[in-house]
């Protein structure tokens, strides 16, 4: 039995059936409880799970992200919120000191099997501090693996595979896409395995590689662009690590073109990595150069319309990066 | 809850008062344990048998042996650098305490770790990292892991007095006093934060204080009693163990030698540095034994010497370990 709802509900789907199975899974983060979440992602899980399970946290990530790594280390399974990537910073220690560290430096003797779900990327005017796009930052990280659904169907079977992951994981899920992201998901038990990429389209002429809210877009523009007799495949990445190879390298031998599309800004984001493996393990597969229409390196988004307009990647820049790389 | 706790405390005077001979030569022989182990680390370091750096807790002995003497073996250690006596005190083989420094396959980590960043999974000592008051922060996850499957494990942290300026310090205490966690946090204030003086780093003189702010008690004590610090830490775990929440002790104390192996600690005024030594904790509780009667010159030396020949056998072992192969590089990062 599937029924359509919303990437929101079925987060929300994801946690309440999850924490009715295993009673080691408990959530906690700041205004989760009482309030639902600031996007109502946890709506009604303090009335059904109670404080035991739903814990109101005060305000301070670095000790969110510790408390759910010290009771990981009991046995249980922790699903601590960061209501918005661009308040990751001051648990940055912690995910990137502890957290990513733990099994390494004990070897083996400590693991930390917390599933991080922090809220990121532009969502209509939200200003500097509300929109960030980091993930790129804890793809750097080894031992740490990063997720970013775009459906409705993998926001619940990859947040229940992150959950049940013996791995810290840090789950995305970008605000545009809450209510935008809509589809057929099963109502019962179901998991999305974290690590492959997802084809979206196929294709024979040029490759889009891209992941998030950018995966819509790409689909929008390789409808307009196969009108024109240029036939794209979408891969979508839905984990950012550990990356998919196979299936990037799979798509690049097939298409011999590449245009990586990403939201987040350019220098040193996602698509600096990706580049950079196409060019290593597919150099002689290539009839072009490996391009990326990317966000600017520009803080991420100044509050002013006009402004905000410009920053983002939209139809019309994908769409001018296709043709270019097309023409080559 | 409240009758618990009642008879915890109870039996925690009854046993201040008749404090049996057994338990004191027991605190004794442990805290020459650490001297011992803890010189000896030094030497080695300084005979280049190890590389990396040492963080030795020489001075600082009774603050560890008070507070963790009497954990049981599922009670959890949080430990900071200057922290591997503590595994020690918990039960660690020293053979394996040794092959740590020497960063040996046979090291609790495999030799990941640095050689004083030691923990032990099986006897509850988190594997610490450098990041200071981490071990604060992890150890209260741990603690309210504890709480919530309705065990009855405490988590005894340590840390020094510059990590009480760290924001981390007040996230971790500020949450433990709200959610009354089973923890025991020890301040090891020996006046120093690496090279930058008390003065500098707080406007208060005692840093127990720092615990009204998160609503349970902070007592400071003279850390170099191990008696005081271990009535002290009685309590407090009894406190933990029974629901009431945590405790923060201040031990005052003083590290004797620089803040590492290669820190030769110029900073420090020489007479401070003698003023402190002159307060051994181990000769100071060395005359208490001797007034009762308890040791004598034979005793300490058939203690000292049965320590020795422990040491030297745990030596010989990380000697004798090879180190871990290079192809295990990529070994535990994932699970």
């Amino acid at each position: 039995m599937a029924h359509t709802i919303n990437m929101l509900q079925a987060i929300n789907e994801a946690l309440s059936q999850e924490m009715e199975r295993d009673e080691r899974v408990f959530i906690l983060g700041e205004d989760i409880g009482l309030s639902g979440g600031v996007f109502k992602v946890t709506d009604g899980l303090l009335d059904k799970f109670g404080e035991d399970r739903v814990l109101d946290t005060p305000l301070a990530e670095g000790i969110i992200i510790a408390a759910a790594i010290g009771s990981s280390m009991m046995g249980l399974r922790p699903v601590p919120e960061i209501q918005f990537a661009d308040f990751i910073t001051p648990a940055v220690d912690q995910i990137i000191q502890q957290a990513s560290k733990l099994r390494y430096r004990s070897a083996g003797g400590y693991s930390c099997p917390i599933t991080i779900r922090i809220c990121c990327g532009a969502g209509g005017g939200s200003g500097l501090y509300h929109s960030q796009e980091n993930a790129s930052w804890f793809v750097h990280e080894p031992g740490l693996k990063v997720v970013m659904p775009s459906t409705a169907y993998d926001a619940k079977g990859m947040l229940l595979a992150a959950i049940r992951d013996p791995n810290p994981v840090l789950f995305f899920e970008h605000k545009s896409l809450y209510r935008q992201a809509k589809g057929e998901v099963p109502e019962g038990d179901y998991t999305v395995p974290l690590g492959p990429a997802a084809i979206r389209r196929e294709g024979r002429d040029l490759t889009i590689l891209t992941y998030g809210l950018m995966t819509q877009l790409s689909l929008d523009v390789a409808e307009e662009m196969s009108k024109r007799g240029v036939d794209i495949e979408v891969v979508e990445i839905r984990t950012l690590a550990p990356i998919d190879k196979t299936a990037i390298l799979n798509s690049v031998r097939k298409t011999s073109k590449v245009l990586i599309v990403h939201e987040d800004k350019r220098t040193m984001g996602f698509g600096a990595e990706l580049a950079a493996i196409i060019s290593e393990d597919a150099f002689e597969d290539l009839d072009g150069p490996i391009m990326r229409v990317t966000g600017p390196d520009v803080p991420p988004i100044p509050f002013s319309p006009n402004l905000d307009k410009a920053w983002q990647v939209n139809t019309e820049k994908i769409l001018a990066g296709i043709e270019k790389l097309a023409a080559y | 809850m409240a009758s618990k706790s009642s008879r915890a405390l109870i039996e925690i005077e009854a046993e201040k008062s008749s404090r049996s001979p057994e338990l004191l030569l027991n605190l004794y022989t442990i805290l020459v344990k650490c001297r011992m182990c803890d010189e000896k680390a030094r030497i080695l370091f300084r005979q280049g048998k190890y590389k990396g750096n040492f963080y030795s807790g020489v001075g600082q002995e009774a603050t560890e042996v008070g507070t963790a003497y009497s954990l049981r073996k599922d009670d959890w250690i949080a430990p900071s650098h200057r922290d591997w006596t503590a595994n020690i005190i918990k039960g660690a083989p020293l053979k394996f305490c040794f092959a740590q420094l020497f960063a040996k396959v046979t090291s609790p980590d495999r030799g990941r770790s640095s050689p004083a960043h030691m923990g032990y999974p099986e006897l509850h000592v988190i594997t610490p990292a450098s990041s200071i008051a981490a071990q604060l922060n992890i150890g209260t996850g741990v603690a309210l892991g504890i709480k919530k499957l309705h065990q009855d494990s405490v988590v005894v942290a340590y840390c020094g007095d510059g990590a009480t300026s760290f924001g981390g310090f007040h996230e971790a205490l500020n949450f433990a006093g709200v959610h009354k966690l089973p923890i025991l946090y020890v301040v090891q204030n020996n006046l120093w934060a690496e090279s930058v003086p008390l003065r500098l780093q707080t406007a208060l003189k005692d840093l127990s204080d720092r615990a009204k702010a998160y609503g349970f008690p902070g007592i400071p004590l003279d850390g170099n009693d191990i008696l005081a610090v271990y009535d002290a830490a009685q309590t407090a775990i009894a406190r933990a163990r029974s629901g009431q929440g945590p405790t923060l002790l201040e031990c005052k104390t003083y590290r004797w030698y620089g803040h590492s192996e290669i820190d030769p600690a110029k900073y420090r005024m020489k007479e401070e540095v003698e003023t402190w030594k002159k307060r051994d904790p181990i000769v100071l509780f060395e005359k208490q034994l001797i007034e009762k009667k308890l040791l004598t010159d034979a005793k300490k030396a058939e203690i000292a010497a049965a320590i020795v020949k422990e040491i030297d056998e745990a030596v010989e072992f990380a000697e004798q370990s090879p180190y871990p192969e290079a192809s295990e590089l990529t070994d535990h990062i994932w699970g």
